[in-house]
């Protein structure tokens, strides 16, 4: 189901991070201050939801861990940016375990702004 | 027979010669291409931030402004809205933007949000009274040797960008072409002039590298906006037959 990889653009995923906080495009839900972007955090979990859409995307991971099992959701890049950073549209589907490295909230509650996945296979998006 | 020839010559000489200065004189620079942000050093941000020399009502729509959006880091783009200039030509996302070069018109297509620049050349410029404000404003370019000066006037106020301005701002940006490394580096100076929200003009650069080959999306922004929209009409429907 998975293509490999295309990345026309290489880092502009990675790069779109550094300029959040004077970019108005990709961030509406929170403030980009909101999140701890020196401390990133990985995470695995199944999809539930993905809108890959502009202005910014949103992921929704079952994850389970000691808290038990429950339904996250995040924010990201826009969809521009994450198929420029090699995001294809059957890349991620319904069902898939994939892992995340997101910027996690300041005030420790859950959710978070992803700013990489990898599929099971592989392939990896941002970094 | 030899002079008639000699002189045919000599016409045909001093024809190619006024053909050639008039190839030289409208010779400009091609800008025609898909840019992104320039990666190869500082790309020569200007005094945006608290140095603006902005007067203190300004100072004060900005502050209103920031107090009202800031706790939920709230923006124009999140509600698909484009930044509009300078904004736009400074930074517009960090996103590529395209130009198409005509003689009598550049088009400047910003990928966010769709954001599309119009730089009118000689009789394509319309009349100040037929002009509408719009957030990018109404521009119109000539050239100064291998220099692009375009001039924008005709924006809205916008508090909602690095550099706030009013609707009597205006814009100039001198745009030159270099090559680094053998590819193409584009860099723009503008400088903006508000006598009504500054008290000094205000600059500062960009810089774009030319991507060979490169493309732009569409930035399709407002269809979740409308899907949310269904979903009311949907649930208020539902209501409705209860």
């Amino acid at each position: 189901m998975e293509r490999p990889v295309m990345n026309p653009i290489r880092g502009a995923f990675a790069g779109m991070i550094l300029v959040l906080a004077g970019v108005s495009g990709v961030f509406a839900h929170h403030s980009a201050a909101a999140m701890d972007f020196n401390n990133t955090v990985e995470m695995e979990g199944v999809v539930q939801k993905l809108e890959v859409v502009n202005p910014h995307l949103t992921l929704v991971l079952q994850v389970t861990d000691e808290r038990g099992v429950r339904d996250i959701e995040f924010e990201g890049h826009s969809r521009n940016n994450v198929y420029r950073s090699g995001w294809r549209p059957d890349m991620i589907e319904f069902g898939d375990r994939i892992k995340v490295t997101i910027a996690p909230m300041r005030d420790g509650s859950e959710g978070g702004y992803v700013t990489a996945f990898e599929t099971e296979s592989g392939n990896r998006v941002g970094r | 027979m030899s002079s008639r020839i000699a002189t045919c010559l000599r016409y045909v000489s001093i024809m190619g010669l006024i053909a050639g200065i008039g190839f030289a004189q409208t010779e400009t620079p091609d800008f025609t291409g898909i840019w992104t942000n320039y990666a190869g050093g500082p790309r020569g941000r200007g005094q945006a931030g608290p140095d603006l020399p902005l007067r203190d009502e300004a100072q004060a729509k900005v502050a209103e402004y920031r107090a009202l959006v800031s706790p939920l880091g709230e923006t124009p783009g999140g509600y698909c809205l484009g930044t509009g200039m300078p904004g736009s030509m400074l930074g517009s996302g960090g996103y590529p933007m395209e130009v198409i070069q005509r003689p009598d018109q550049i088009t400047i297509v910003y990928e966010a949000h769709n954001e599309i620049r119009r730089v009118y050349f000689g009789d394509r410029i319309i009349l100040e009274g037929d002009r509408v404000p719009e957030r990018n404003g109404y521009s119109t370019g000539r050239w100064e040797g291998d220099t692009l000066i375009v001039e924008t006037t005709q924006l809205k106020e916008q508090v909602n960008q690095r550099y706030a301005h009013s609707d009597r701002a205006s814009i100039v940006e001198r745009y030159t072409l270099t090559e680094e490394d053998g590819r193409k580096v584009l860099t723009a100076e503008m400088t903006m002039t508000d006598p009504d929200f500054y008290t000094e003009p205000v600059s500062d650069v960009k810089r774009w590298s030319i991507i060979p080959n490169g493309f732009l999306m569409t930035y399709e922004c407002n269809e979740p906006i409308w899907q949310n929209r269904l979903e009311e009409l949907r649930a208020a429907a539902e209501t409705s037959t209860q």
